[in-house]
């Protein structure tokens, strides 16, 4: 586009040069005749950025797998059926990854990022002794995958960090509700898990829609809000249906995600 | 009046667009000088509502535009019509020639 853009200028700037104009004065009136350059991006950017319905369907195909799974908690506690979908995960992330990042593989990928953050909350129940060990030596590596993944996908499309963080307020406000940072006893959190996996279900067929609508709305500030709201939503009412009985670290990670999450449309706003 | 031409013109951008590409293949700079040409001045499109237009109906697969190599070194995308734009332009030519001849026959003084 910004050839082709280029190209244009080039040809008239060349055509009022002929007239007699100089090179400044030429290359001047050819940029003014374009008009506003934040209009054309927009519009533009308009004409781009709604996905085809398949492309839509793709990427809320994630959140609506993630769905399925604790809608058939028995497939969700089958070791052989998760590293199935594990495996079939990687395998899109990567197709995705070496076929120029396309829209539909960003949820995805925030879904390859999960068992980084999990492994790093379940550090807590290792023995006592080796807990700072372990912390030790994740973060720096955690940090410099998330690090790496964010600058990736950033130089894409800001918005893109948003679609791909999106299922992490959502994974954290639910996995705080159900106490998986206090160091229960498997029996127990299985008795926590039964009755929320309707609500947990319905949580990500929220994120499903809004990642559908995220894909074919046109205008960036409505992608923005599809990205925002959802998960904002669904953090404060998980929240609130646990009293807000999360605790300091709980609530430090839940705003942690929340951040995360609304930043990148903040610098858009900014921007 | 000028918003009503305008309104009128937004309308049928596509259209105008998909006659100049339809008779040959041609570029962004070369369609805006066409179309001010052809309609005596009449039609000034601004750089900024031509490519997104262009871009537009390249996604709805109506025309397709190429990179090609001029003698000069110069580079150009030029617009080629595909089949389904010369369906979607043969339709529009047909409201088009249907909605203006009803006009005129309403607008023109009744003969007895």
């Amino acid at each position: 586009m910004t050839r082709e853009l280029q190209t244009h200028l080039e040809d008239k700037s060349q055509e009022l040069r002929e007239t007699g104009l100089s090179e400044d004065e030429a290359n001047n009136i050819a940029t003014e005749s374009f008009g506003p350059p934040q209009l054309i991006a927009q519009q533009i950017y308009e004409v781009h950025s709604q996905g085809t319905w398949q492309e839509a369907f793709f990427a809320a195909l994630s959140h609506l797998l993630v769905a399925l799974l604790f809608f058939a908690s028995y497939y969700w506690q089958n070791i052989i059926c998760l590293s199935i979908i594990l495996v079939a995960v990687t395998c899109i992330v990567i197709y995705g990854w070496c076929h120029n990042k396309p829209m539909w593989f960003f949820p995805w990928l925030g879904y390859y990022l999960l068992p980084v953050i999990i492994t790093g909350m379940l550090l807590i129940y290792l023995p006592h002794g080796w807990v700072w060990l372990a912390t030790l030596a994740y973060f720096p590596l955690a940090l410099f995958a998330f690090a790496y993944i964010m600058k990736q996908t950033a130089s894409r499309d800001w918005l893109y960090v948003s679609l791909m963080l999106a299922p992490l307020p959502v994974v954290f406000s639910w996995s705080l509700a159900l106490g998986i940072n206090e160091s229960l006893p498997s029996n127990m959190l299985s008795a926590r898990l039964q009755p929320a996996i309707p609500w947990i279900v319905i949580s990500f067929l929220v994120l499903a829609v809004a990642t559908f609508a995220y894909a074919r709305v046109r205008q960036r500030w409505c992608k923005a809000a599809t990205l925002l709201i959802p998960p904002s939503v669904i953090l404060v009412s998980v929240t609130l249906v646990n009293r807000g009985n999360i605790g300091f670290w709980g609530w430090l990670i839940l705003l942690f995600s929340l951040f995360a999450l609304a930043s990148p449309a903040w610098l858009q706003a900014r921007s | 009046m000028m918003d009503y031409g305008r309104e009128l013109l937004k309308g049928n951008t596509d259209c105008l667009l998909l006659c100049l590409i339809n008779n040959q293949a041609t570029y962004g700079y070369q369609i805006i000088k066409e179309l001010e040409k052809r309609s005596n001045g009449y039609f000034q499109f601004k750089e900024g509502t031509l490519y997104p237009a262009l871009h537009r109906m390249e996604k709805e697969k109506l025309i397709k535009g190429e990179w090609q190599m001029l003698p000069n070194g110069q580079q150009r995308r030029y617009y080629h019509i595909t089949k389904r734009g010369k369906q979607v332009l043969a339709k529009r030519l047909a409201v088009w020639q249907d909605f203006s001849t009803a006009v005129r026959l309403v607008t023109q003084p009744a003969t007895t």
